[in-house]
């Protein structure tokens, strides 16, 4: 027989013990109201990469987020709460990211993350972000995985990826250059998924690929590369290689004097990995999402902003990096607005869908959050090397500007399967 | 097929770029035992002071500015590569300095310290020279490329590889050929001896260590137009210098000089054949070369193998 005692005083213990767990961890459906009450800041996450292979960009991208929470500070906050945000660095590294996204859910209590270069990284983060279900927007890597395969309820694409760059240019530079075409690939996720994007592109329109050089991440001397697109003679060489790999890359080419012969199709060109190189770097045709001297309303003035907040920036100019990073954060706060709560489920059905304005985004073509991969599908732009540049920094030519639909990556649609909103842990932010 | 002597070209070139290095590293881990972990800001800064020597960043907008980006290219790459190197070496000294206080300790207080050091000085460089992309100018009788062969090769790697050659060639003859080369060398080899004999051996540390960071500094000058110029410039090299003194046998001159060499060739004719493998191919003989022969190359017997 048991000798344990049950007294009134063990029964009113166990209650309050119950009570104080149930706060934190359940019922989960609806289980972490982290700021009640309009007096409390919205916290905002931001995990941009301060340091490795993508610290420049890192940096034009957190600056973006910070211009968009400045200016919504400055129109009174959002549903009348200030916007607060918390840093940390990434460091171009999934593991980090994982561990940061973890960090900042966990104990910073951040409602939201924001920002990202690498596709690894990104991917981590939102790994994190689905299972406590925090929005995450990922702001700058390209990875047609990231709104494919490894999309997710929580997460929203601001970029470009490498389908729709490649279908704005495969077509054309087949037509030009020939049908034979080698890759340089950046060995990781974004220039895997970017290369086998071009190489279904190439089996479409009738090309095909004579060589695919793996490039290991951290590659600063190309010349092994080079030598090989020299024995091999491809028309076209499709490059996928992304930050500090792609300056060494563009400055060996140029070095070399092989920007010319033969054409180089360039995935993306982030606009920080080529500011400040001699215009001869800038070879070849590549896809961008935003140019800073696009003729259209409200550039001028976006510019005019940047410099007047970055007054010390060496960067005198933004690019597409930091437009990704100010456009994220400033259609998150918009879908709060719309929501009119923080309720992570009902902002995620005010961000699906939504449709934002050509003049909005100061784009060629309206754009939309697509509801069922929450990819922004956007303008993709290709440029060239401006020879006629009419100042400093006006380092890019724009050759064309496709509409979204012409560009959509259908493919890696279809490997989308968003988690259902029961499946997402719901909370107030 | 493909033809493998231009890759075998390309393998030695960059064997020599690694040994020129290396060449700093190993003289300061021989003499001294302490592993410079701040080799690579060194490095990033001699190639940054040289921008400054090239580009008159700091002065530019200054009368003397105007002056001196009227001197010709040539005189001002000249003058960079003996500014730049002198810089870094004076920079070295001053970490000796900060490292007095480890001597006599176990190794990792020096290591720790030039880690700290090297984060140091890449913050640094961000605040003075800016975060982005520079581009060190070259004269145009040593840029652009040449054919050999049917295939199109950078002038300015030729150039870089045949300066590695005669840098080598000058550290080995003043190690061999001076007095002052003597010095350090027994200094590597018996410290207390050489300070037996009336040597201020503090004194020898400190021309020492400026010696290794001026070489590392030279270093930069000469790589930067071919890998860029970024604040973290000097972490690509850190890894791919040690790894070479590893292999070649710890404060061995020749065993760095040889261990550059087969670096280069396992990444170029690995580039050739599997690109993918080319970084890891320097960890697989790493691997290799210690598995048959623990202390490297033309590394010293242990007193453990005895």
């Amino acid at each position: 027989m048991s000798k344990i005692r049950i007294t009134r005083r063990a029964i009113l213990g166990a209650a309050a013990a119950g009570s104080a767990v149930s706060l934190f961890a359940g019922p989960w459906k609806h289980n972490r109201v982290w700021a009640q009450g309009a007096s409390k800041p919205i916290r905002i996450g931001i995990t941009a990469d301060a340091s490795g292979q993508y610290a420049n960009s890192g940096a034009s991208d957190k600056r973006g987020m910070m211009m968009a929470i400045s200016e919504a500070n400055e129109r009174g906050g959002v549903l009348g709460r200030k916007i607060e945000f918390v840093h940390i660095d990434t460091e171009t590294t999934a593991a980090t990211g994982s561990r940061v996204a973890e960090r900042m859910i966990s104990r910073e209590q951040c409602g939201f993350l924001v920002g990202a270069v690498h596709s690894g990284v990104a991917n981590a983060i939102s790994q994190v972000a689905q299972k406590y279900g925090v929005i995450y927007i990922n702001t700058n890597s390209s990875s047609p995985t990231e709104a494919g395969q490894n999309c997710h309820r929580v997460k929203f694409v601001f970029d470009g990826n490498g389908t729709n760059f490649a279908k704005a240019a495969v077509k054309s530079a087949i037509e030009r250059f020939g049908p034979d075409w080698m890759l340089l690939t950046n060995d990781y996720v974004w220039g895997h998924d970017t290369a086998a994007a071009t190489k279904s592109l190439l089996k479409e329109y009738g090309g095909k690929v004579i060589e695919e050089v793996l490039i290991p991440q951290g590659t600063r001397d190309f010349t092994s590369a080079l030598l090989k697109v020299q024995q091999r003679k491809p028309g076209v060489i499709s490059a996928a290689i992304g930050g500090d790999d792609q300056k060494a890359m563009r400055q060996q080419v140029a070095q070399l004097g092989m920007g010319d012969k033969p054409a180089w199709i360039n995935s993306q060109q982030d606009w920080d990995d080529v500011y400040g190189l001699p215009v001869d770097n800038l070879f070849g045709v590549f896809g961008t999402t935003w140019y800073y001297r696009l003729d259209l309303p409200g550039v001028a003035d976006f510019v005019k902003r940047y410099q007047t907040m970055y007054p010390e920036t060496a960067m005198r100019s933004p690019g597409n990096v930091f437009y990704n990073g100010y456009m994220s954060i400033r259609e998150l706060l918009g879908a709060i607005e719309r929501a009119g709560t923080t309720n992570n489920i009902a902002v995620i059905k005010a961000l699906e869908g939504h449709k934002m304005p050509a003049r909005d985004r100061m784009q060629h073509f309206d754009a939309t959050i697509d509801a069922e991969t929450h990819q922004v599908q956007q303008t993709i732009y290709l440029a060239t090397a401006n020879r006629a540049a009419k100042e400093k920094d006006d380092l890019f030519e724009i050759l064309s500007h496709a509409k979204p639909d012409d560009v959509r990556d259908t493919d890696s649609a279809k490997l989308c399967k968003l988690e259902p909103y029961d499946k997402t842990p719901s909370f107030d932010a | 097929m493909i033809d493998l002597l231009p890759h075998l070209i390309n393998g030695l070139t960059l064997g020599l770029l690694f040994a020129l290095i290396a060449l700093g590293f190993t003289l300061i881990v021989g003499v001294m035992e302490v592993i410079n972990l701040a080799h690579g800001s060194l490095f990033a800064l001699g190639a940054y002071f040289a921008l400054t020597v090239i580009a008159g960043s700091w002065f530019s907008s200054t009368p003397f500015g105007a002056w001196w980006l009227s001197l010709p290219l040539g005189l001002r790459y000249v003058l960079a590569l003996a500014i730049g190197p002198a810089l870094a070496g004076l920079a070295g000294m001053l970490l000796e300095l900060c490292l007095r206080p480890t001597y006599g300790k176990p190794p990792l207080y020096g290591l720790l310290l030039t880690f700290g050091a090297a984060l140091v000085v890449e913050e640094l460089i961000r605040l003075v020279w800016g975060t982005g992309e520079q581009n060190l100018a070259l004269p145009q009788a040593i840029n652009g490329a040449f054919l050999l062969n049917g295939m199109i090769f950078s002038t300015y790697r030729f150039f870089a590889s045949g300066f590695s050659i005669v840098a080598i060639a000058a550290v080995w003859l003043f190690l061999e050929r001076t007095s002052a080369g003597a010095v350090i060398k027994a200094g590597a080899h018996d410290s207390e001896m050489v300070r037996a004999l009336g040597y201020d051996l503090a004194r020898l540390r400190l021309l020492v260590f400026g010696f290794g960071a001026a070489l590392a500094g030279l270093a930069g000058v000469v790589m930067v137009p071919i890998w860029g110029l970024r604040p973290h410039v000097g972490v690509d090299i850190v890894i791919p210098a040690f790894l070479i003194i590893v292999i070649g046998g710890v404060g061995s001159f020749w065993g760095a000089v040889i261990a550059a060499l087969l670096v280069g060739l396992a990444i170029g004719i690995t580039g050739a054949y599997a690109a993918a493998w080319s970084t890891m191919s320097m960890y697989l003989l790493l691997i290799a070369i210690l598995g048959f022969r623990s202390r490297g190359l033309l590394g010293r017997k242990s007193a453990l193998e005895n």
